[in-house]
């Protein structure tokens, strides 16, 4: 275990503060308690905290009954969960096949750089989280940016720069 | 039952239905390697070093040994020039893995390896998953295959020490290239997974000679999960050693008290 | 004031409760349509709404409804699916006139208001132009684009509005259901199926027919599934059919619970897909109250419950065994099991697992006959096939063709051809299970079909289509494709892991300029092994990318590593540009390009780029009217 990942979640374990009532209301009202839907329980827990906190889990588990190890074999099997606190943005690069051809490769590169972090990760101040999504299915306008759920079509440095400006603004 | 003819390298057998070609290797003294395989398990087929050729129509295909069940006649090949090439370079790579692992060196010495090729990783898990497996068998609680792809490694939940752990050891009497380490110290066991603590279980303390030892594995939690409910917990406050001592002592009583070898110091310890 | 009288009011719940009640309702919805009456046709497919289609529908209604129609009829605007011409979005179609508008924005709305729709006057600005012509064409069905295809599986799409059930019906959506349900046993239902020879719209080209014989054979409980967890990068056809005509792929999958004798089905979406299952939740609540889905089923006592998972984004999930492990709420492994998910699939029953558009073809097939559908396509690959052309070419979007066309056609005649004066160099199928097929030069042509693709060390897959010019270095679409898979294998056998891990290792080497003489051989043996040893079919394909670029561009990795050279100019550290002299008109455009200044030279004269400031950004390449930056 790197000792700086395990103490970020710590810390954000404590600050997060957990609506046991709502996750009751998610896994028990709206799946049923039942384990096959526990992706889409994840799914949903995500949805309220942006991530998955570790006592969100950990009550997850002790309700439908399956071992926290399985539940986090889950968590970092997919791609879509985290269980590192998202930044306020998510900014995501198309990194399809079409858009790699048109050089997301260069905008993911250069954002990390600009931003001083890895795709998936969040820069220090918890304003921006760096992602790469496979293929958003809208490769006529590659190279695509995805900025929390908003999409910027025929992306470039410069539409990325203009955006980062106004995050630095901010 | 229906009986399968099979031809085994070359050589007329007969199967049963349903019998994986690695059993039916096994009863006609044939070898086929192994990493991920343990007859305790049912077969997951990761590592693929047992991997073979199989005609059961036109072309002969690669299947795993561990788990193709044998369903009509059909030939096997379990050492053509193909699958030892294959395995070779499966060899190869888990080796750049695991570099000390004897098992391994052992195979690579008969496969030819050449360790030159790939350059190290120095990893030290071949990802057989044989402990998790093991895990999930006796409680399923604390490791699992976490992350995917290049990234897929043993972990415990939210990589912290396991509250969950029995401190059962059949990880790390399991691993194949002896890459799970137990001690115990300091009235607890720990498990070592990737050179840091993936569990501590706290050793009960023995009430007859103030020994750690243990762990009292949760027996009961374990037999209700294969089924059985009838067995009692085992005595928890003695350990085994005094707990042989002890019954030796009753025993001994029973039978020699009468030629006056001990002295009564319990009157009442007859009657258990 | 009248309102357009298109079905989009939805009528006061009746349950259908007999195969006869669902046509009259259809009879009743058509004789409330006005053939005549202005519509306004917005795709609103993923593509568009990049563009910014959304907020085009919303300026319409805004526009609309600020003007006193007066007694005449007020035009509906209906936002549909992906029309699939996705690289001149936002599309707006105006009926009845047919008439095509492209690159529409928020701003042109007024104008098309009052000058189309309230003048008749055409806007010539908004319509289309083939590249290379000056003439417009009007009409969209006009368009080569579209007038070269043979829409089947598309022929909904664009027309409907997939948020309105009533808008399916009225075109013939569950009638197919009905026709089984009614005339059909179970039995008849496979035999027209197989009949049709449908093959597996997934990838792997299983027949269709086989499959759910194999299942109905099959005791106790068994399930329907619909793969939609449509991974390829590049490829969007399911999500545009399960955004664009959600009923055609739920008719299917009730036809096969029929056939097979299931009551459940479960539908796999993409986590990435949120728009449609939205679409598909809404779909299948208005055919449930409706009767046409759930219990007993227009009253003919046959029940198919549909119900939605999501997935969590993983590409193995698309892997059958996969697929239905996570169902479970498990991890997406593949299963090391040598058992058909026919036999025991999902819960360990027997599992009858299909390809969204395979679906979408069924309610066609049994209206019309499985002859009906051979006469399309060719002997061994019947019918038809979506594919997304995407890459360097002019028309990018949806495009379903027969089975059998040439490969040239789809590219030159319904993609439009290469833009930018380059050439086509290949065109990978099959996302990263398939392979490049180079044409034009090494192979002339090739029709698209299973088997022929096959022998082009190529894959069908589920329908990408990646066209690549001149510019495009194969070693690192290769690359590029390792690369994914090193993340999207599930890393459980050893073969794909650590044979992806070298492969990808290799490939790095060889784009940075440090690939050594046997790095191709060691590539090919590490890619059969892969191939031949893995446990699940994305290992078993996943050295495809790389095998066939050796295979057709083993000239490219050999320039990459004895002559330090990327021919393409894509990889940095082997290759720089230089202006030539003979050709360089000193126009200067260049030199205003350059990002780092790296670029001078005085007007009329030739340019220079200084090597020590180049970033190789391509900007001088790009822009460069005479071609004169050269790759060097």
């Amino acid at each position: 275990m790197s000792g700086t990942a395990c103490q970020c979640q710590e810390i954000e374990c404590a600050e997060v503060e957990i609506d046991y009532t709502l996750l009751d209301k998610i896994i028990r009202d709206d799946y049923g308690g039942n384990r096959e839907a526990m992706i889409m329980m994840m799914q949903a827990i995500q949805r309220v905290y942006r991530f998955l906190p570790e006592a969100a889990v950990k009550y997850l588990s002790q309700v439908i009954e399956v071992p926290l190890t399985k539940i986090y074999e889950v968590a970092t099997f997919y791609a879509s969960f985290s269980l590192e606190p998202k930044g306020k943005y998510i900014l995501s690069v198309c990194t399809g096949t079409a858009c790699h051809l048109r050089g997301s490769g260069g905008m993911v590169e250069h954002i990390s750089k600009r931003m001083g972090i890895a795709p998936g990760k969040t820069t220090a101040d918890m304003k921006l989280t760096l992602e790469t999504v496979n293929c958003v299915g809208a490769c006529a306008v590659a190279p695509v940016v995805v900025v929390d759920e908003k999409y910027y079509p025929k992306a470039d440095i410069a539409t990325l720069n203009d955006f980062m400006d106004r995050l630095d603004a901010e | 039952m229906k009986v399968l003819n099979i031809v085994l390298n070359g050589k007329a057998v007969t199967a049963k239905m349903g019998q994986t070609i690695l059993e039916l290797a096994r009863e006609h003294n044939v070898f086929i390697p192994t990493l991920c395989d343990s007859p305790a398990l049912e077969a997951a087929a990761m590592c693929r070093l047992c991997t073979v050729q199989v005609i059961e129509g036109k072309w002969p295909k690669f299947v795993t040994a561990c788990n193709f069940p044998l369903r009509r006649d059909a030939e096997v090949v379990t050492d053509s020039p193909e699958v030892r090439h294959g395995r070779k370079l499966i060899i190869e790579l888990l080796m750049a893995r695991c570099p000390t692992s004897p098992e391994l060196q052992r195979l690579a010495v008969d496969y030819g390896c050449d360790l030159e090729r790939f350059a190290p990783l120095n990893d030290d898990c071949v990802v057989c998953g044989l402990c998790t497996r093991a895990c999930e068998a006796v409680t399923g609680r604390t490791l699992s295959l976490a992350g995917r792809g290049v990234a897929i490694h043993v972990d415990t939940a939210f990589q912290k020490a396991s509250e969950y752990c029995i401190g059962c050891g059949a990880c790390v009497q399991i691993c194949p290239v002896n890459k799970i380490a137990m001690e115990d110290v300091d009235g607890e066991r720990r498990i070592i997974l990737h050179g840091k603590i993936a569990s501590r279980v706290k050793l009960p303390q023995c009430t007859s000679c103030g020994k750690h030892f243990g762990p009292v594995i949760d027996l009961q939690q374990v037999m209700e999960r294969m089924g059985e409910h009838k067995i009692p917990p085992p005595n928890a406050s003695v350990c085994p050693e005094c707990s042989r001592r002890n019954l030796a002592i009753k025993l001994g009583k029973r039978y020699f008290e009468q030629y006056g070898v001990f002295e009564d110091e319990e009157g009442q310890a007859n009657a258990g | 004031m009248i309102e357009a009288t298109q079905v989009a009011t939805s009528p006061e719940v009746n349950k259908i409760t007999s195969p006869a009640g669902l046509d009259i309702f259809r009879k009743e919805l058509d004789s409330k349509l006005d053939p005549n009456a202005p519509l306004l046709i917005v795709c609103c497919g993923t593509g568009c709404q990049a563009a910014g289609s959304s907020e085009v529908v919303d300026k319409f209604r805004e526009v609309l409804s600020g003007i006193g129609w007066g007694g005449k009829v007020i035009p509906l605007v209906k936002p549909t699916g992906c029309h699939g011409f996705c690289s001149r979005g936002p599309l707006v179609i105006i009926e009845p006139q047919d008439l095509f508008y492209q690159r529409v924005t928020v701003d042109d709305v007024e104008d098309i208001v009052n000058k189309t729709i309230l003048n008749n006057e055409v806007i010539r600005k908004l319509q289309y132009k083939p590249a290379n012509s000056k003439e417009v064409i009007p009409r969209a069905s006009d368009i080569p684009y579209y007038a070269k295809q043979t829409r089947l599986v598309l022929k909904n799409i664009g027309k409907v509005d997939p948020t309105e059930i009533n808008d399916s019906i009225v075109r013939g959506s569950y009638s197919a259901l009905a026709k089984v349900l009614t005339r059909m046993s179970p039995d008849q239902v496979i035999d027209e199926v197989a009949n049709s020879k449908l093959r597996g719209r997934g990838g792997a080209g299983f027949p269709t027919g086989l499959k759910w014989e194999s299942c109905a054979k099959q005791e106790g409980t068994r399930y329907v599934i619909c793969n939609a967890d449509e991974g390829d990068p590049g490829a969007f056809m399911d999500r545009s059919l399960l955004e664009g005509d959600p009923h055609s792929v739920l008719e299917g999958m009730a036809i096969c619970a029929y056939a097979v004798g299931s009551n459940r089905g479960y539908m796999y979406v993409r986590a990435e897909y949120p728009l449609a299952v939205k679409t598909l939740t809404a779909a299948i609540r208005q055919a449930e109250a409706l009767g046409l889905l759930g219990d007993n089923i227009m009253g003919t006592g046959f029940d198919f419950k549909v119900t939605i998972s999501t997935g969590a984004g993983a590409f193995i999930c698309g892997e059958s065994s996969a697929l239905m492990a996570s169902l479970e709420g498990k991890v997406g492994r593949p299963r090391p099991k040598y058992i058909r998910s026919v036999e025991k699939g999902f819960r360990d029953c027997p599992s009858n697992l299909n390809n969204v558009e395979t679906y979408a073809n069924i309610p066609d097939i049994i209206t019309n006959g499985g002859d009906w559908y051979k006469s399309f396509g060719t002997e061994r690959s019947s019918g038809t096939k979506v594919f997304a052309l995407t890459g360097n070419v002019y028309n990018i979007g949806l495009v379903e063709v027969p089975m059998g066309i040439s490969l040239m056609e789809i590219v030159y005649g319904i993609g439009g051809g290469i833009p930018n004066k380059r050439s086509l160099k290949g065109v990978q199928t099959g996302g990263p299970s398939g392979g490049c097929i180079p044409i034009p030069h090494k192979i002339p042509d090739i029709n698209v079909g299973y088997g022929k693709l096959a022998e082009a060390g190529s894959i069908m897959g589920s329908g990408g289509m990646i066209v690549m010019d001149e510019d495009t270095c194969m070693i690192e679409v290769a690359r590029y494709f390792v690369n994914f898979l090193v993340e999207e294998s599930c890393g459980q056998c050893t073969p794909c892991r650590e044979g992806l891990i070298r492969m990808r290792e290799i490939l790095n080497r060889i784009t940075q300029g440090d690939g050594k003489e046997g790095d191709v051989e060691l590539l090919d043996e590490i890619g059969n092994f892969t191939n031949n040893f893995s446990l699940c079919g994305l290992g078993t394909s996943a050295a495809n990318p790389v095998l066939s670029t050796i295979r057709f561009f083993r000239d490219e990795y050999d320039a990459h590593i004895r002559d330090k050279k990327c021919p393409a100019g894509v990889c940095k550290p082997l290759f720089h540009y230089d202006i030539e002299a003979e050709t360089c008109t000193g126009c200067g455009l260049c030199k205003t390009k350059c990002p780092v200044k790296a670029i001078t030279g005085e007007k009329k004269k030739t340019h220079v780029i200084d090597q020590s400031l180049c970033i190789k950004c391509m900007e001088c390449y790009k822009n460069c009217k005479f071609r004169s930056v050269k790759i060097m």
